[in-house]
């Protein structure tokens, strides 16, 4: 489980226009799930995740993970450890790249925790695998690819460092919708397969629906709720004070319901839908 | 980290912020001359009084001034010792045996560091208290008159106010860098050399490759709104003079006569 309990963030403190990105924030993130983490623009959530591996620290309250305790105006020792259990790919993390080539790239952060050249190289033509960077990128300099592979290959130097929880901001923006697709596709896998803990800041509400367990609603730094996703995408009344858009799936479900045809509530994609109806006729 | 962000302009409404910004820039280059007249410890202390209360009045944090002057007491402590093997004059202080410490190289160092100390004040009060933009408007009407002689007043103003607006964009991206590269098990404050020197490499080349592509979007982006530095424009904003901005020059240059008699007559 990671914890966050009143936790709280605020950036340039000494300064007049001091933000509280944060305010009291109490969740549980559970592990072995895929948690959105869901808000506006400028509600907390690329702060909320940098706490995660204490790139930030919390200006008040304490963070639990991963057997760390991170409290407020405490030094914690070994970070790394925990930066190493602890994956974060970033929101515009295409620039991180520097190395001359892609595989070196994504070797770089299993070297940086202490991995031997080789099993490094390993694990990064592994990882670039999954991401869906094919061998002919390898030798290619990561300064003169596309954006989205730029992305790829950012997710796959987070991934070749094999962390336990891996949480990804934003991962899909500026991603084509199949490339999306796919790249969503490989975080469920590494969740169904691997056990991994996925948390994923996104504005898609169809990948929510789709791929996640839980979702969080951030909104101005507070926690609105947490709930499980189906569940989430029910609740009319918060969806529209929130001004968040439901899923096809969902608004196909309600206007269905709206004309008297009831819809079987675990039916939750258009395949299953498409199936339900046929049987139906 | 956030140090670096010293001095940007803080929003704020005091007699400081409202004051002109040609009259700013000109005050202040006339206070940077007064530190440089060897006007002796009374003259600094004249000098310090007269910032701090402009400080007191623009509402400027003296932390946040200390925190600019952090960085250099690394640079300080170098001088120091470059002055304790060089200077040899003065009485003696301390016989170390191997090492003799006379009073002038301590003396000659503190001269330094007040010196710069109060620079940095007068440069940050500046920078805190006038919009980016204003100071470039102030820097191009005060380039004007060299028009005639072929300064490129307008340019260097464009050039001045690009760059200020990058600091803090620039500053930014660096530390997304960083947090990127932490993220991925580097380590910016410990380390061995080669560690250092590779953690370094992983932070600059990223910059440098973002601020090249932010430099080509920017040149796009004017180009295509029809930027051309030599097209006669004119201005949204127009600066105008006020009693307080004159008061303002007249003090800065009082201020520099009362060095001047001071160094002299000392
Ligand atoms: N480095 C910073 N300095 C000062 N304020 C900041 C900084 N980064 C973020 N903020 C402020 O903190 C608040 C939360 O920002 P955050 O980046 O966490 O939002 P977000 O939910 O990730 O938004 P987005 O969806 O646009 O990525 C915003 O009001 C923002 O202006
Ligand atoms: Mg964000």
């Amino acid at each position: 489980m990671v914890t966050f309990k009143e936790l709280s963030y605020v950036y340039a403190p000494d300064m007049p226009y001091k933000t509280t990105a944060l305010d009291r924030v109490d969740l549980d993130i559970t592990e072995g799930k895929i948690t959105a983490i869901i808000g506006k623009t400028g509600s907390g959530k690329s702060t909320l995740v940098q706490h995660l591996n204490a790139l930030l620290l919390p200006t008040s309250g304490t963070l639990e993970i991963e057997g760390y305790t991170i409290k407020a105006g405490e030094k914690t020792s070994k970070l790394k450890e925990l930066r190493r259990k602890v994956g974060l790919v970033f929101q515009f993390s295409e620039y991180q790249l520097f190395e001359e080539t892609i595989i070196k790239d994504v070797a770089f952060g299993p070297k940086n925790f202490g991995v031997s050249e080789e099993e490094a190289l390993e694990r990064a033509k592994k990882a670039l695998e999954l991401v869906g960077l094919d061998p002919s990128y390898y030798q290619r300099s990561p300064l003169d690819i596309s954006g989205g592979q730029k992305r790829r290959a950012a997710i796959a130097g987070i991934l070749a460092i094999e962390p336990e929880i891996i949480v990804l901001d934003e991962p899909t923006a500026g991603l084509d919708p199949k490339g999306a697709k796919e790249m969503i596709g490989l975080f469920a896998m590494l969740n169904k397969k691997m056990h991994k803990t996925i948390i994923i800041v996104t504005h898609d509400n169809e990948i929510v629906y789709d791929f996640a367990d839980d979702v969080t609603l951030l909104d101005g730094g507070k926690v609105v709720c947490k709930m499980k996703a189906h569940d989430f995408f029910a609740e009319r009344e918060l969806l529209e004070s929130h001004d968040i858009y439901r899923p096809r799936i969902v608004y196909l479900k309600e206007l269905l319901k709206d004309k008297g045809i009831m819809i079987p509530d675990d039916i939750h994609t258009l395949a299953d839908l498409a199936a339900f109806w046929r049987d139906h006729e | 980290m956030n140090n670096i962000v010293f001095g940007k302009y803080i929003p704020l409404d005091t007699p400081i912020h409202r004051l002109d910004p040609r009259a700013k820039i000109l005050a202040m280059l006339i206070a940077l001359v007064a530190i440089f007249i060897p006007a002796g410890w009374y003259g600094y202390g004249i000098i310090a009084v007269v910032i701090l209360f402009v400080i007191h009045l623009s509402k400027i944090k003296l932390k946040v001034i200390f925190k600019a002057f952090k960085p250099m007491i690394f640079m300080m402590c170098f001088l120091l010792v470059i002055n304790v093997l060089s200077v040899k004059e003065g009485a003696l202080l301390l016989d170390l045996g191997f090492l003799e410490i006379y009073s002038k190289a301590i003396i000659d160092t503190l001269y330094i560091i007040v010196r710069l100390l109060l620079m940095i004040m007068i440069t940050t009060i500046l920078t805190m208290t006038t919009k980016p933009l204003d100071l470039t408007l102030g820097i191009e009407y005060l380039l004007t008159p060299f028009k005639k002689i072929g300064v490129p007043a307008h340019e260097i103003a464009m050039i001045i106010s690009i760059a200020l607006r990058f600091i803090p964009t620039i500053i930014e991206e660096t530390m997304r860098i960083m947090n990127s590269q932490k993220s991925r098990g580097v380590d910016f404050e410990e380390g061995k050399l080669k560690e250092k020197i590779s953690a370094i490499i992983s932070l600059i080349v990223p910059l440098f490759s973002v601020s090249l592509l932010r430099a080509d979007e920017l040149a796009n982006a004017m180009e295509a709104r029809g930027y051309v530095p030599q097209a006669p424009r004119t201005r949204y904003r127009r600066l105008k003079y006020e009693r307080r901005d004159l008061i303002l020059v007249i003090g800065a240059f009082l201020l520099l006569a009362l060095m001047i008699t001071l160094a002299i007559v000392i």
